[in-house]
């Protein structure tokens, strides 16, 4: 044996591996981030102090940079707007989690018979595609059919390879657009949004005119009502969720400290009503009516003395995913009916007759809806479906069997098997997307808008970019960046409090 | 099936009936024409994509989607090469995506065995700190490194797009959990037959390790290809532009000639979904596995 000790040894060893990769972390991770918290309490600014400046001028601010941050109207606008860009997220989770039900039903069915007549008339549909493209194309010509023709060949040949192949070929063209999401893409997508060449309007434009003309002649009293109709169903929504709550509550499931916000957000798009095109008396009065019945409900349960039997912030992971798939319905029944009630004003503007395809990415309003369609078409097909395709095939197989005997319809059986055994997965995309949506977003602004019109679409992540390369005022940008952080910190941290309990359960 | 068994098993498994059949092929018709609906619905910007850069510039505009009397510009292709170094731009983020990948699955696997095989004084407290920097935001760290990268004087280089991107925890987290599921008894093994530890790393754990080393070096890849911010602020010399940043900057210099820019932006998507085709199977996978340490 050497006269060095084995545990010194042991050390030198499990060093000597690590030193490659050690050396790089502490070089571009560690040292950056101790230099990133001394800039935050500096004036650090590039056209004050830089390396070509005979005296540097640098100064210790203290939290002057932070009052700052939250004093000035451009952090808040830029919070806002990462917000609500974030709002996206649930739709996209919602959207990944029917594409992987849809993926997860095997398309080649059991019974041969059923699948050969499948074959048959897959080929059948194609032959016939075929022989009218052919007609179609000698009959009115390429300019005229030539479209028509391709987009027709085209789905029936992804139908042909659906049938032949199975699921890997849906699987494959679903992931296409989240694998390729990139600067390239969102420079498609900018194309696409173009409002007087791009694919998007030229479509919509002559559908538009139609439509406006609909509108005419209908009776105006059919969209009026529209909006009535939309307000009832939010509140039966709002109404579902919080009887769904109580009774969670009462039968133990989740804590009452944990009820309260769910609660609360659960009104958020009631509270959007009131901004928008809703009568404000109404949605108080709505609002109100809430209000008691809740606090009745409160105190009755508080007045019978029952055991509280979880601790405070219990559930809490059931209770958001209850939420938060009511707040995407809501927000769908809010946006519908919003559209529908302004049709007749929006198509009788005098200024601007007939309903017209909006600017997209040049107007203030539609900027972010449109950044968050690019969201949603990458987001359908992406990670989050292959993780939830994943969770779908470890369901046991013995309790859909159980839900089978006990003659519960399909409905039955997703509420109750399914979406209960996907809750992990579910909440472990939801925290990821958070985290992510909050950093997230640069790529889309700096390469669609580059964060205009009027700072629509810079969400924070730009505005840190914006701070420290473009103006190059360093200590503010990482200033900014460490509140992104301390953010982020406190959904992990709520993470590892709420989803291990949540996802042992 | 013989006859007997069916008559058996008659209460569990359902008798292929003529009426069992029509349900089964309404179901699966129906299940199929909505993939089939959704994944066209999906790829159609990549079908006006293709199109549109095989189109005349004069009919960039025009409502149909398909070449029209000028017929298709095959040749929109070559015009790309001419107007932009857009080979330069490929070999570019190859070779950054090819040296990060590197540096990357390498460092990190001699550090993921050093945590999950070695045992020495201080390894967790060693790994903790590992853990802790994984939850920091890239944004945090882009504007201290550019400082530093402008002191090294390695503004504008390939080495200075390499470095920080190469050493990351997350590679390091990634092949741990992995290595961490290898039996000990094989390194114990090997180490009665008087492996040295560099012996086991190269000739155990490694091997073994396969499935974790082509997840982080398919990650690792594409997200250096993906990458833009760090590029973007440190490339300022086009000739060492990586393929997003060229796209780019071709998109905002020339923007009005949309067929050569489609068909740039087809360039760089195609073997994409060339390498998600042929990758696809160890993709899954991969995804799979890395978000399970989540």
């Amino acid at each position: 044996m050497s006269s060095i000790p084995k545990s010194r040894k042991n050390v030198y060893t499990g060093l000597l591996f690590l030193a490659p990769n050690i050396i790089g972390v502490l070089l571009f991770v560690v040292f950056p981030v101790v230099l990133s918290i001394c800039m935050a309490f500096t004036d650090w600014d590039l056209t004050k102090n830089n390396r070509y400046k005979a005296d540097p001028d640098l100064n210790f601010i203290g939290f002057e940079n932070f009052v700052r941050l939250f004093t000035e109207h451009e952090f808040t606008q830029y919070f806002q707007n990462t917000l609500f860009l974030m709002m996206g997220i649930p739709f996209g989770m919602g959207a990944a989690l029917v594409a992987a039900i849809l993926l997860s039903q095997n398309p080649k069915s059991d019974s041969a018979k059923a699948h050969k007549w499948l074959k048959m008339c897959t080929f059948g549909l194609l032959s016939v595609v075929l022989g009218v493209s052919i007609a179609m194309l000698f009959v009115s010509g390429y300019n005229g059919a030539g479209m028509m023709v391709l987009l027709m060949c085209l789905i029936s040949g992804i139908l042909m390879f659906g049938v032949l192949g199975g699921n890997t070929v849906y699987r494959t063209l679903f992931y296409l657009p989240s694998f390729t999401a990139g600067v390239p893409t969102y420079v498609l997508w900018k194309k696409l949004y173009n409002p007087r060449t791009g694919p998007i309007n030229t479509t919509l434009t002559p559908a538009l005119e139609k439509l406006s003309a609909v509108v005419d002649a209908l009776p105006i009293w059919l969209f009026t009502s529209c909006r009535w109709i939309g307000f009832g169903l939010i509140a039966a929504l709002f109404g579902y969720g919080i009887s769904k709550l109580l009774k969670m509550w009462r039968d133990g499931e989740i804590g009452s400290v944990a009820m309260l916000p769910t609660m609360l957000a659960l009104g958020l798009p009631i509270l959007l009503a009131l901004k928008w095109s809703y009568t404000a008396g109404v949605s108080w009065a709505l609002l109100i009516a809430c209000a008691i019945i809740l606090t009745v409900l409160v105190v009755r349960a508080v007045k019978a003395k029952r055991d509280f039997t979880c601790a405070g912030f219990d559930g809490f992971g059931s209770g958001i995913l209850l939420v938060l798939g009511l707040m995407v319905l809501e927000f769908i029944v809010l946006g519908v009916s919003t559209v529908l009630t302004n049709l007749p004003a929006m198509v009788s503007d005098p200024s601007d007759p007939g309903l017209s395809a909006p600017d997209w990415l040049g107007s203030y309003e539609w900027a972010k809806p449109s950044m968050m369609i690019i969201g949603f078409w990458a987001a359908i097909g992406s990670n989050n479906m292959l993780l939830y395709l994943a969770a779908l095939t470890n369901v046991p197989k013995q309790l859909y069997e159980a839900a089978d005997i006990d003659g519960a319809s399909r409905w039955a059986r997703f509420w109750n098997v399914t979406w209960p055994q996907l809750a992990p997965t579910t909440f472990f995309i939801a925290v990821m997307s958070t985290i992510g949506g909050l950093q997230g977003g640069f790529e889309m602004a700096r390469s669609l808008t580059n964060g205009g019109p009027a700072g629509a679409t810079t969400p924070i992540s730009f505005f840190i970019y914006n701070e420290g390369f473009e103006t190059g005022r360093l200590g503010y940008s990482a200033a900014i960046a460490w509140v992104l952080f301390l953010m982020i910190f406190t959904i992990t941290t709520f993470n590892w409090k709420f989803g291990n309990r949540y996802v042992n359960d | 099936m013989s006859m007997i068994n069916t008559q058996v098993e008659e209460v569990h498994v359902h008798e292929p009936t003529p009426e069992r059949d029509r349900r089964q092929f309404i179901g699966k018709t129906g299940l199929h024409i909505l993939l089939a609906c959704i994944s066209f619905m999906l790829i159609l910007p990549f079908v006006w994509m293709v199109l549109t850069s095989l189109k005349n510039l004069g009919e960039v505009s025009d409502p149909s989607w398909l070449p029209g009397e000028a017929g298709w510009q095959w040749s929109n292709y070559l015009a790309v090469f001419e107007k932009i170094p857009f080979a330069t731009y490929y070999w570019n983020s190859l070779l950054i995506a090819a040296w990060v990948t590197f540096l990357q699955v390498f460092t990190s696997s001699l550090a993921a065995f050093s945590f999950a095989r070695l045992k020495w004084r201080g390894r967790d407290k060693v790994f903790f700190l590992y853990l802790a920097t994984m939850m920091l935001p890239g944004l945090v760290l882009m504007i201290p490194n550019y400082q530093i990268m402008i002191t090294l004087g390695l503004v504008d280089t390939m080495t200075g797009l390499i470095l920080p991107a190469a050493f990351t925890a997350f590679g390091t987290f990634l092949l741990r959990q992995f290595m961490l599921s290898i039996p000990s008894s094989l390194d114990e093994a090997a180490e009665i037959d008087g492996a040295s530890k560099w012996r086991i790393y190269w000739d155990v754990i490694l091997p073994l390790s396969r499935p974790g080393l082509i997840t982080l070096t398919i990650f690792t890849f594409l997200g250096t290809y993906h990458s833009f911010f760090w590029p973007l602020v440190m490339l300022k010399s086009e000739h060492k532009y990586t393929l997003p940043i060229g796209i780019l900057s071709f998109s905002s210099t020339s923007g009005q000639e949309t067929n050569l820019l489609m068909a740039a932006v087809t360039m760089s998507v195609v073997p994409l979904i060339i390498l998600f085709v042929v990758l696809q199977k160890q993709l899954v996978a991969g995804i799979q596995l890395g978000a399970v340490k989540g």
